[in-house]
């Protein structure tokens, strides 16, 4: 039992982050809170993602340490290095995380502009009395 | 509608907690997603590359393709902010 908490733990983690994540964008009324719930999302699945590129053991981040010589491929243990194709991937995710932070900050703003609030239900009722 | 968000939501996380029983554990070595392509990348970067760094070569190099639609994404969403951010002159339809 302990065995399979070691080793399952982090995804639970995750599954909790997202959790909250995922009840801020369905339940609170405000947009800004929204958005942060969204992003606090998005870091759980980056977070998950990460978490599969570890290996147990004598492992370090995937930068080749003898990177001299011709033949310097051949002597690598890839039971060595961290796999890096996750560690990548995540990289353009927090890019791809970032643009829609922006637009979503910025439709904000063009909410606010027009109906003076960010609260959603009152967003509604403007809408309603135009 | 706090209730049904509610339900919903433990309904997710039970299905998520049900399917990590699938996923192999957390860094064991011999998981499928260290050993497809990763093993190429970790001995051919040195010679494809000459980068020692491999999270640089698979983003520059290997996948120099997503890179680029990387960029497309942050420059669109730039151009999006632009446009909804911009102060319409008076006299414009739009009285924003």
């Amino acid at each position: 039992m302990f065995e399979y908490l070691v080793d399952y733990y982090n995804y639970w983690m995750f599954i909790g982050l997202m959790a909250i994540g995922f009840y801020a964008m369905m339940v609170k009324r405000n947009l800004v809170k929204k958005i942060i719930g969204m992003n606090i999302f998005q870091s759980a699945i980056v977070f998950f993602y990460i978490s599969t590129s570890v290996k147990r053991g004598s492992v370090t981040v995937p930068i080749l340490e003898h990177s001299a010589g011709h033949d310097a491929g051949h002597g690598i243990d890839i039971m060595h290095y961290a796999n890096p194709l996750p560690h990548v991937l995540m990289l353009t995710a927090i890019v791809v995380m970032v643009a829609t932070l922006g637009v979503a900050v910025a439709v904000t703003i063009m909410i606010y502009r027009r109906h003076g609030t960010l609260e959603e239900d009152e967003i509604l009722a403007s809408v309603r009395r135009r | 509608m706090k209730t049904t968000s509610f339900v919903l939501l433990v309904l997710v996380v039970a299905v998520l907690m049900y399917g990590t029983a699938d996923i192999p554990k957390w860094g064991d070595p011999n998981a499928p997603a260290s050993n497809h392509v990763s093993p190429y990348y970790l001995r051919h970067s040195i010679e494809d590359t000459a980068t020692p760094n491999v999270v640089t070569s698979v983003l520059a190099d290997y996948r120099g393709y997503d890179t680029l639609g990387e960029t497309t994404v942050v420059f669109t969403a730039g151009m999006a902010c632009l446009l909804l951010l911009k102060r319409v002159k008076s006299g414009g339809k739009d009285d924003v």
